[in-house]
């Protein structure tokens, strides 16, 4: 079948290799590969599943694959170098929005919940508050530093961040080596059921919309191979589309990522974390008439402006002609029009949290 | 020097103890996990951790060199496949070296020690940078502190180049910082 009513290609299909995490907003690829979207585009994609966002990152910078499944900050992190490599980036679409949390120990979010402010909840602990994410620049590190200041706590100053696969997450917290995470699901999910915590905060509470997992590659490939990166993109965006058409859809994926060279979790655990409600605008969400995929300037915008407000990289470090090299909007633009997905007129939105 | 060797895959990372203990490194316990991981950095203080390039440990090695300048480093990583150009990439970034499998242990010693020395060549030139990038700003800062007095004041260049070095005496402060004061005052008088 094909997404843009032309004929599939009679050459055979492009090879893309594409870097992925184990999480469950990977879903936009698996489904264009399993429903053969790519092939409509004259693609094949190679998903290759990461231990870690820093090998998804080396990988890509080293060429060994043409796009990753990435934390949308990480892409301004690795076009400042911020903490590791430099390399010029391009972020080609949103995958998801929403679907993150912010877990606490139990003893401390029953606090938290009685009203007691942030600080003195801390201040119970005998130690530095330990608050756990997956990436230091990653958008989890972002969500949890942000909801932090927010409630009158320092990120730099006042806890100890560190980084831990987010499948070991709920264990670090039972054992008390963590008083709380910000991860994706299912591993808010997970703490919970165990009881070992409770989720104060959807991230969809603290910015309704959020952007959070890109589709990146790196910036040589958008610029020089735009036919190919537009076809990607819209395969995948295909794809995302089809996973906000009917919950049935998403119940579908759920299975294809409980498989072993998936994410290897139950298929009803995923199918829960996965679950749609398109009238909460927390909610997770992969497509939503095209309002998710943007990848919107100001989005990006914020992200630096985050990473200025912790000290990691100068005030105007991207400017905003390289914020526009940085974000593909006119790649996207073709993409969204290709398959009859709806594009904004504007470049920019309101990107900010809400709380 | 003290190497950490972190086993949480099936390459087989433990296999290099004894061909770094016989270069003369001091190797820590290996470790397989991330909170051993995190107390061994703390405890032992490694200059040097090896891992592969799949752990899923990496990421907490990323925090830790993120937080602290004086984090072990660099990571050399043992890969499955080592492409070349992944070796180079990651040599080029000058914190990660990549080890190839099939590697003879006894060349590893060599290539920690490289990576090590490019990652110190590496920091001090950032350093560098940084100190210059810092230079810059302060100039500009001062700069236009003295454009300030100059238009406000009626002074001179070089009288208000003097008055800012006095200020910075009386107080204690870098010119740069009675630069900034100045202005955020200028500022607030509109």
């Amino acid at each position: 079948m094909s997404m843009n009513g032309q004929s599939p290609t009679e050459l055979p299909p492009i090879e893309l290799r594409v870097a992925w995490m184990p999480l469950i907003d990977c879903a936009p690829l698996v489904a264009a590969s399993r429903l053969g979207l790519d092939r409509a585009q004259g693609l094949r994609l190679k998903l290759e599943r990461q231990a870690s966002w820093a090998a998804v990152r080396d990988r890509l910078l080293s060429g060994e694959v043409d796009a990753a499944h990435l934390p949308a900050s990480m892409i301004h992190a690795i076009e400042l170098g911020i903490a590791g490599p430099a390399a010029p980036m391009a972020w080609l679409m949103t995958l998801n929005q929403n679907g993150q949390a912010i877990t606490l120990g139990t003893a401390l979010a029953d606090a938290l919940q009685a009203g007691e402010p942030l600080p003195a909840v801390l201040a119970r602990l005998p130690r530095t508050a330990l608050l756990a994410q997956t990436f230091p620049t990653g958008t989890h590190a972002l969500w949890l530093y942000y909801w932090l200041a927010a409630r009158g706590v320092d990120p730099m100053r006042d806890i100890a961040a560190l980084s831990i696969p987010p499948p070991q997450m709920p264990a670090a917290l039972a054992e008390g080596r963590i008083d709380g995470y910000c991860s994706g699901e299912p591993w808010a999910a997970v703490a919970q059921a165990q009881g070992h915590g409770r989720v104060v905060i959807r991230s969809g509470a603290l910015w309704p919309g959020h952007p959070e997992k890109a589709l990146a590659c790196r910036r040589d490939l958008a610029a020089l191979q735009p036919e190919r990166v537009e076809r990607l993109v819209a395969c995948v965006l295909a794809a995302c589309r089809w996973l906000d058409e009917d919950p049935a859809h998403r119940r579908q994926c759920a299975g294809w990522l409980a498989e072993d060279g998936l994410i290897g979790a139950p298929a009803q655990r995923l199918a829960a974390c996965l679950a749609d409600d398109p009238a909460d605008p927390q909610a997770l969400a992969f497509h939503r008439g095209g309002a998710v995929n943007f990848p919107w300037l100001s989005d990006g915008a914020w992200f630096v402006r985050q990473f200025v407000r912790w000290g990691w990289c100068a005030e105007g470090a991207i400017d905003a002609a390289r914020l526009r090299d940085i974000h593909r909007l006119d790649s996207y633009r073709r993409a969204a029009a290709a398959i009859g997905v709806e594009v904004p007129a504007a470049d920019t939105r309101d990107s900010r949290p809400k709380l | 020097m003290r190497v950490l060797l972190v086993n949480d895959t099936d390459k087989p990372i433990g296999a290099l103890r004894q061909a770094l203990a016989s270069a003369g490194y001091e190797v820590l316990d290996e470790v397989a996990g991330t909170a051993a991981l995190l107390r061994a950095v703390e405890t032992g203080q490694p200059d040097v951790v090896i891992i592969d390039v799949d752990s899923p440990s990496r990421d907490t090695l990323e925090q830790l060199a993120m937080l602290h300048s004086h984090a072990p480093r660099p990571v050399v990583m043992f890969s499955g496949n080592g492409e070349d150009a992944l070796i180079r990439a990651a040599v080029g970034a000058g914190v990660t070296a990549y080890v190839v499998d099939g590697l003879a242990p006894e060349r590893l010693a060599p290539i920690v020690q490289v990576a090590l020395a490019r990652f110190e060549q590496e920091s001090g030139m950032r350093r560098r940078l940084g100190e210059v990038q810092q230079a810059l700003e302060d100039r500009k800062l001062v700069d236009r502190a003295k454009g300030v007095l100059m238009s406000r004041r009626g002074m001179s260049e070089a009288q208000a180049y003097a008055a800012l070095r006095q200020q910075a005496m009386k107080q204690g402060l870098k010119l740069a910082e009675v630069a900034k004061r100045i202005l955020d005052m200028a500022e607030l008088w509109g």
